[in-house]
């Protein structure tokens, strides 16, 4: 019973073939399996955020999908969108604006707002809190979080 | 927090998901978008020995138009329910509805049908279903039938559909044209389950209320449609007594819970105010209609 | 001794050219890209994982522990409980010196009872988390249940059910403050006013659940624990103890730590517990809690029951004060802290920074079958004012005095400091008035447009809550009182390598407030050196002989005045040797930016070369006069200072639903010189945060059963995005206070004055209704009753004199 099963995955475009146990829950692969720690584990029932990664290009939480679902898939994590010394434009806009102060949520709070850039038209600050309102930050109060949205959607322009 | 063991089977085809579902004997689950299931199968609140993810079956990502009624596939996210372009033109109350629903990466990935089959008491697509008059189309190794909203909703968490079933789409009507609509609903926090919300479709046909349709959510076990407020308006001016007539009946109609968030008390004041705003704002969207 | 007291600007031949400005943080880089490094992300060769399984029952006899198949399970290693780890460990004792307190036992896993559900009561260990889960599946534990009294009003009566028999009574903490009269004062007080306040139970919710993880080194006997704490030095000490290991073999490193707020200021059971397993087994262990797990048994916060009742003069000066108080502080005292710092808190600081004559502050604090309370962020401070605060308008409300002219006549005046309060606070110099001031600047607008709301129906209202804190606290006063540990000093030794780099270390412990970005404007500017030559270190026991940690808003007053007057003896060290090798005296040469200059001559040498000098080139510095470029320095501010502050608050209730929406928030404070702006707002708007969700959403609760119902953060709600206004923030430049640097502690204001100024502006809203607001949070639900009663005729009006 639970065979573990073969799966090719590509995380941030590198694939890795791994032998999965059925029940391994995404975060867990990520972090445990391919070592990239920059995904973070915050509640595992799907209503902190802090997990969020990008799955086929969309944001989704790791913590409520199983590794095995996604043969053939692609994701992206915090650790594809800079660089230490080489940040994107979402990393300098958090830095720019202090939108962040542990950092433990943070990587959640990147790639929810990468897939919000990409897809969602942020015409107001209101706009913009409800689509951050599924990622928990304990430090910031936010306000720091909606001004460097609020930036990087407006230099952004109209989206397709 | 880390699930229990299970097997796991990517079904190719509704036939091939039917097969599992009754080789696993009532012990197998559906995996659809996974934000109701996954937390609780972390929780190790449900232990199933097999799930059948079918993310992978094609043809059911898709909305259409058919014969006025709207078919909603088992692979329809919530963000597509949201953007869709004719659920915005044919059941506006449906699209407005869907801003309340969770946030941006749970809508990602969560389904239509996965939110009516998970059947919680405070889920928006429940109710918008029971309002809509919706049929839920189901498959298994032994056929396909269709379940009326009305049948479908059995308790908390519990709907009709049995254990080798899964549903494959859900009609739900389309408004006529000049139809009103009110949807209303309060959440502690945005994107949370609702502590209560009522959703009202009409039509206005010589100042008269016509097909009034009432849903309520988070004051039962399970969405309801109420009757005897319908009954009540059908035909009414939908003037100050007309509507307060209504959510006295509303009121007199829910059963609601005491729970953590809210006292039975407050959900039945909560839903009556609701009641009052989107049946105020249902007749005042309604455009005047030949009979 | 305590250090010479300096103006800030002491040092006026090198402006500061760092501290003030808005720099980005040092930290960023590696959180930002996803390469900061949490316990968690910590994985060592042959590392085994703990699963625990807690009790589920409140108070019970553990009668038997059946492990059934768990061995079965593939990858399950060991299972322990109390009895299998009894001889490896001694128990932490929270001791005080505090009259009659009882110091509960500290264990790793409950013996004999269990006193909470949610206590843990056996470690699974294997290859993974999810065996270990497996392997508690089949863990079966018989109980004896015994009786308990779940709410603190029971707990206290003497014929409640005790939880630690040993102790003799439930109530093992009571203190009284008095200075006065009071009970004289009250009965002729022209004008009095009396509720009983309630701030309900909180948990701190860091991002971040706790995580720990053992590495036992055979070969040298030691020990390094990781561990997601903001007291890695105060663990390191207590474990020392309990384990026998002395601190040169017991390292103690927290590395980025996803938040505290407190939940991660005390020992904790599994902290004690990984080291046991690590040394037993020989092998590195790692416990990471899940989500659950902290919400239901990392130390929680606040629980009190506030029963105060104010007198007033006329013309609405503070004559009096009496206030009894209920602590519920769980079913441990937590270490080091004890269960005394939450509730002696609330009645050391309950008459705020008034001036009024009498008080009388009694505090109980007693034992009940919940999670430990400790520290949370403003500990003490958001009931003391909230109850406070609301007296304060009450009594404003029966004299038909504005809440802001009530406040004005009251708060202590810059002739009166310093200013001893009722229970023995000393308020130092601080801006109490222009704080208030500041958060008025649009008062009158906001009345206007709250008075136009009104006429239309609408309830809206507005509220203010000034208090003032003590941050920095010296080694004159203790955290909490009669406590084991010192939290008055602060130590940096900092180094300037041969390299020329420097390296300040500290035991202070980062997490989250950028002290890493803070400390080194301070040295950077201090010394004279580059701010990117500035290496801080922190967050480990090894790197100074003592350090308790980040906590108290201590670490800018300590932390900042002990790298200033380390970073002064080294920089005198580096001057001393420029002199020599550039033949000039020492009082020709100036410091910055990494440059040693000459006034007169012009020539430069720069910090590198001075240290190879020093330390590679030798001969160029006589022997006897050589000497390292290296200093460790303690610094005891002391006493403590004050730090102060308004929040001002409009909200609006909807008539239907009974939501609050908080519609504007102010906060004016006098934080002294600011280190780093940017980081200053990001820690106001956390902690406003923090006081708008205990205000409006936040509740643990126990049901009478005594289990959790808020064990998922579906059910404890913490503030999101769209709960939060924009916050503004007046920075009122006042006088600097007395200490080295000039700095106040800022770190948990917003937690203090948030939930007094939302209770505030709540009642306001509802005050055609005549509602006062005396529980938070003030949910949907208690709104709803509010005004069901009172529109019913049925408002009780509370004994008011
Ligand atoms: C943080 C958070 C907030 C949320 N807030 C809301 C909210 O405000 N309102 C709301 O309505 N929902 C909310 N949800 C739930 C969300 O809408 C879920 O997506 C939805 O309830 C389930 O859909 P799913 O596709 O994810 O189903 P799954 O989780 O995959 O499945 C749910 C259940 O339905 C069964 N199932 C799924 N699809 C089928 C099928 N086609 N045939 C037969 N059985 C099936 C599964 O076996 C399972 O028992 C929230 C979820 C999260 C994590
Ligand atoms: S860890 Fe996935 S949402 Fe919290
Ligand atoms: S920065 Fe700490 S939780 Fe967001």
């Amino acid at each position: 019973m639970s065979a573990r099963a073969e799966i090719t995955v590509t995380v941030n475009g590198i694939a890795y073939t791994r032998a999965v146990d059925p029940r391994l829950l995404l975060s867990d692969f990520l972090r445990q399996e391919i070592g990239l720690t920059g995904t973070h584990v915050g509640c595992e029932h799907g209503v902190c955020g802090a997990c969020t990664i990008l799955l086929d290009g969309r944001s989704a939480r790791s913590c409520l999908l199983l590794a095995v679902q996604l043969d053939g898939a692609a994701i992206e994590t915090v650790e594809s969108l800079g660089a230490m010394d080489r940040l994107g434009r979402v990393q300098e806009a958090f830095r720019a604006h202090h939108a962040l102060q542990c950092g433990f949520c943070t990587p959640g709070f990147l790639m929810t707002i990468t897939d919000m850039l990409r897809h969602h038209p942020l015409e107001s600050d209101a706009e913009i809190r409800e689509a951050l309102s599924g990622n928990v930050c304990r430090c910031t109060g936010y306000e720091h979080i909606v001004n460097a949205v609020r930036e990087l959607a407006r230099e952004r322009g109209p989206l397709k | 927090m880390k699930p229990a063991r299970f097997d796991y089977v990517r079904a190719e085809t509704v036939a091939h998901a039917g097969e599992i579902l009754a080789a696993a004997g009532g012990d197998g689950k559906v995996l659809a978008g996974g934000q109701s299931l996954m937390p609780m199968i972390n929780f190790r609140l449900v232990k199933p020995t097999v799930l059948v993810d079918i993310n992978h079956i094609a043809g059911l990502d898709t909305i259409a138009l058919d014969g006025g009624r709207l078919r909603l596939g088992a692979l329809v996210r919530h963000r597509m329910t949201a953007e869709d372009g004719l659920v915005k033109a044919h059941v506006p109350v449906l699209h407005h509805a869907m801003k309340h629903v969770a946030h941006l990466t749970v809508r990602n990935r969560g389904t239509f049908c996965g939110s009516v089959c998970h059947a919680d008491p405070a889920a928006e697509m429940p109710m918008m279903t029971l309002l809509l008059d919706g049929l839920m189309h189901t498959a298994s190794s032994r056929g396909t039938r269709a379940v009326a909203a009305r049948d479908f909703f059995v308790g908390s968490l519990v709907t009709a559909l049995e254990p080798h079933e899964m549903v494959t789409a859900i009609e739900i009507d389309a408004l006529p044209p000049g139809a009103g609509w009110g949807f209303e609903e309060f959440a502690r926090r945005h994107g949370d389950y609702a502590l209560a919300s009522v959703a009202v479709v009409l039509e206005r046909q010589g100042g008269h209320a016509r097909n009034v349709r009432v849903a309520t959510m988070g004051v039962g076990e399970m969405p309801a449609r109420m009757d005897t407020v319908e009954a009540a308006l059908e035909g009414s001016a939908m003037d100050d007594r007309a509507l307060d007539g209504a959510v006295d009946l509303l009121r007199a109609a829910v059963a609601p819970n005491s729970d953590l968030n809210a006292s039975a008390d407050y959900r039945r004041h909560l839903v009556g105010a609701l009641a009052r705003r989107a049946l105020a704002d249902a007749w005042s969207r309604a455009t005047e209609t030949a009979q | 001794m305590t250090d010479a007291p300096r103006t800030a600007d002491a040092s006026v031949e090198l402006r500061p050219k760092l501290v003030g400005q808005r720099i980005r943080r040092t930290e960023d880089p590696r959180l930002l890209t996803g390469s900061g490094r949490y316990v968690d992300d910590i994985a060592l060769p042959g590392m085994l994982h703990v699963a625990v399984r807690r009790s589920d029952q409140p108070h019970a006899r553990i009668l038997s522990i059946d492990v059934g198949d768990a061995f079965a399970i593939p990858g399950v290693v060991a299972i322990f409980d109390a009895r299998d780890i009894a001889g490896d460990i001694r128990p932490a004792i929270p001791t005080s010196r505090m009259d009659g307190y009882y110091a509960t036992p500290i264990r790793p896993l409950a013996q004999d009872k269990v006193r909470y559900t949610g206590e843990p009561v056996v470690a699974v260990v294997a290859e993974s988390r999810y065996a270990a889960e497996d392997a508690l599946d089949q863990i079966a534990i018989a109980y004896e249940p015994l009786p308990f009294a779940i709410r603190q009003v029971d707990a206290v009566e003497p014929g409640a059910p005790l939880l630690h028999e040993e102790a003799g009574s439930n109530v093992i903490i009571a203190r009284q403050f008095q200075r006065g009269d009071v009970d004289a004062a009250i009965a002729a007080a022209p004008v009095t006013v009396r509720r009983r306040f309630r701030m309900t139970r909180k948990t701190p919710v860091p991002m971040e659940n706790r995580s720990y993880l053992a590495d036992w080194d055979k070969r040298k006997r030691a020990l390094t624990l990781h561990t997601s704490s903001n007291i890695p030095g105060i663990v390191r000490d207590v474990l020392a103890d309990c384990l026998d290991l002395p601190g040169n073999r017991l390292r103690v490193v927290a590395p980025d730590v996803g938040g505290s707020f407190g939940g991660k200021g005390s020992l904790n059971h599994e902290e004690m517990l990984v080291c046991v397993l690590a040394k037993k087994l020989e092998r590195p262990v790692k416990f990471t809690a899940d989500r659950m797990e902290d919400l239901t048994a990392m130390s929680q916060a606040f629980d009190e029951l506030i029963d105060a009742e104010l007198a007033v003069d006329a013309e609405g000066r503070l004559i009096g004060l009496r206030a009894d108080v209920i602590g519920d502080i769980g079913a441990y005292s937590v270490y080091p802290w004890t269960g005394a710092l939450e509730p002696v808190q609330v009645v050391s600081f309950l008459p705020g920074p008034y001036r009024m004559q009498h008080y009388r502050g009694r505090v109980r604090g007693v034992l009940t079958p919940k999670p430990p309370t400790g520290p949370y962020r403003g500990v003490g401070r958001p009931s003391s004012t909230f109850a406070m605060e609301r007296l304060i308008d009450m009594a404003a409300r029966k004299l038909g005095l504005d809440p802001a002219e009530m406040r004005r006549r009251n708060l202590v005046t810059a002739e009166e400091f310093p200013y001893r309060t009722g229970s023995g606070i000393i308020w130092d110099k601080s801006a109490f008035q222009e704080c208030l001031e500041g958060a008025c600047a649009d008062y009158p607008a906001l009345v206007k447009a709250r008075d136009a709301a009104r006429a239309e129906g609408r309830w809206v209202g507005i509220g203010l809550a000034s208090y003032a804190e003590l941050t920095g606290i010296g080694s004159r006063i203790a955290v909490a009182p009669g406590m084991p540990i010192n939290t008055g000093t602060e130590t940096a030794a900092i180094r300037i390598d041969a390299t020329g780099a420097v390296t300040a270390a500290f035991g202070i412990s980062s997490h989250g407030q950028g002290l890493e970005t803070t400390l080194a404007q301070i040295v950077a500017d201090e010394l004279g050196c580059r701010f990117e030559d500035v290496e801080i270190l922190h967050g480990d026991s090894a790197l100074v002989p003592m350090g308790t940690g980040t906590y108290a808003s201590r670490s800018a007053v300590l932390g900042g005045g002990a790298a200033t007057k380390s970073a002064r003896v080294v920089k005198t060290k580096v001057l001393k040797a420029a002199a020599h090798l550039m033949d000039v005296p020492m009082e020709e040469l100036e410091a910055g930016n990494g440059l040693i200059r000459a006034r007169s001559s012009n020539a430069t040498m720069t910090f590198k070369e001075v240290a190879r000098a020093v330390y590679s080139q030798m001969g160029r510095i006589p022997y006897d006069q050589r000497e390292d470029l290296v200093a460790e320095e303690t610094y005891d501010p002391y006493l403590g200072t004050a730090c102060a502050s308004t929040h001002l608050a409009m909200v609006e209730v909807d008539r239907d639903t009974f939501g609050v929406t908080v519609t504007h928030f102010v906060v004016a404070e006098d934080c002294g010189r600011i280190i780093n702006p940017l980081i200053v707002e990001g820690q106001v708007h956390g902690a406003v945060a923090q006081g708008i969700g205990a205000a409006l959403l936040e509740e643990v609760v126990h049901d009478e059963t005594g289990q959790l119902l808020t064990a998922s953060l579906a059910d404890y709600l913490v503030p999101v995005a769209t709960n939060m206004p924009d916050i503004g923030i007046v920075h009122i430049e006042a006088d600097l206070p007395n200490n080295l640097g000039g700095f106040r502690g800022m770190g948990e204001g917003g937690t203090i004055g948030a939930p007094a100024a939302i209770a505030n502006a709540i009642s306001d809203a509802l005050s055609p209704l005549g509602i006062e607001i005396d529980t938070l949070p003030a949910t949907p639900e208690r709104l709803f009753r509010l005004v069901e009663a009172a529109q019913a005729g049925m408002a009780q009006d509370k004994p008011a004199g």
